[in-house]
């Protein structure tokens, strides 16, 4: 760590409060969520931005340890994954990053593609239904998490692939969170 | 008997057998919320048939959406439980002030057909 001045220039400059970067654990999650949540009570935020920002950070990091765990990549590519969150102008934004297999970015995208479709009374409309639908026994997960970012969102998720080599590519995924002032 | 103590994670989840409440309390965002709700759907398989009804108290700051789709599970298994003749009823507690805690407990309301009372309650007491 020779640059830690230009790092932290760096970081400042992007507006970047924390970030984490190496596999995530359940215990790391919840460490990382109290203290976050004790930032922003802190900044004078609402409850309810609280409650937002908090959530989608909950979402994104489960999400990503969900994904890695059930695909059992190498090492090297199950280890890749990033949590970076950040306030401009008094957006906060969540962004994650992880590898994913090539062979998952369509279905993803099409997943994203149809949450940013929607408008907010479309995503609660949509929210019901999915959370009727019977829940795979095998999965921690309910397929919820997307869209109850997409809810909590000010803005259209954003999201990218960048090619890592021929198996996997770098899934990016930022989501902005208005924080509402008490 | 039931008596799940809370992580900073999950909530405390107990039955008091006096009240016949069915209490949560705390935060739910557990690593796996179908597993670590598991013992409750046991619970009302196993218990609730012998219950005369009982009162849900849900008290939980900030719930997961996993953790979400087990709640309306639950309330489900208890509306079918209620159509069967128990009495049962649904206490949701919210921190005052916080509109997004008050949305859901109004989309719950709007999902479940049992009895449903939304209680405010001050921040930082439970």
């Amino acid at each position: 760590m020779q640059n830690l001045a230009a790092l932290q220039r760096s970081f400042s400059e992007q507006g970047i409060l924390m970030c984490f970067n190496g596999s995530f654990t359940h215990g790391i999650i919840e460490e990382i969520g109290t203290a976050i949540r004790r930032y922003l009570e802190g900044e004078k935020l609402t409850s309810g931005s609280i409650t937002d920002v908090f959530a989608v950070y909950i979402e994104q990091t489960q999400n990503v340890k969900n994904y890695l765990e059930r695909r059992r990549f190498a090492p090297e590519a199950r280890n890749a994954a990033v949590i970076v969150i950040g306030n401009a102008g008094g957006m906060y934004q969540v962004c994650s990053g992880n590898t994913i297999a090539h062979s998952d970015i369509e279905e993803l995208t099409s997943r994203l593609e149809t949450v940013n479709s929607l408008d907010k009374t479309g995503l609660r409309k949509f929210y019901k239904e999915r959370i009727r639908e019977p829940h795979d026994p095998a999965s921690p997960s309910a397929g919820l998490g997307l869209i109850d970012i997409a809810r909590r969102a000010s803005t259209k998720l954003e999201y990218s692939f960048q090619t890592i080599d021929e198996e996997y590519s770098f899934f990016s995924l930022s989501v902005s969170v208005a924080g509402e002032q008490r | 008997m039931m008596d799940i103590p809370a992580t900073s994670s999950t909530p405390r989840v107990r039955f008091i057998e006096e009240k016949s409440v069915l209490e949560f309390v705390g935060e739910s965002y557990p690593e796996n919320s179908f597993a670590f709700f598991a013992p409750v759907f046991e619970w009302l398989n196993v218990e609730l048939p012998h219950k005369e009804g009982l009162r849900v108290e849900v008290n939980i700051a900030y719930m997961n959406s996993s953790s979400t789709k087990c709640m309306l599970d639950i309330l489900d298994a208890l509306t079918e439980s209620a159509e069967e003749g128990r009495k049962i009823s649904v206490t949701w507690f919210y921190e005052a002030g916080n509109d997004r805690a008050l949305d859901l407990a109004e989309e719950f309301k709007e999902d479940i057909s049992l009895p449903f009372e939304i209680v405010p309650r001050e921040t930082g007491k439970r």
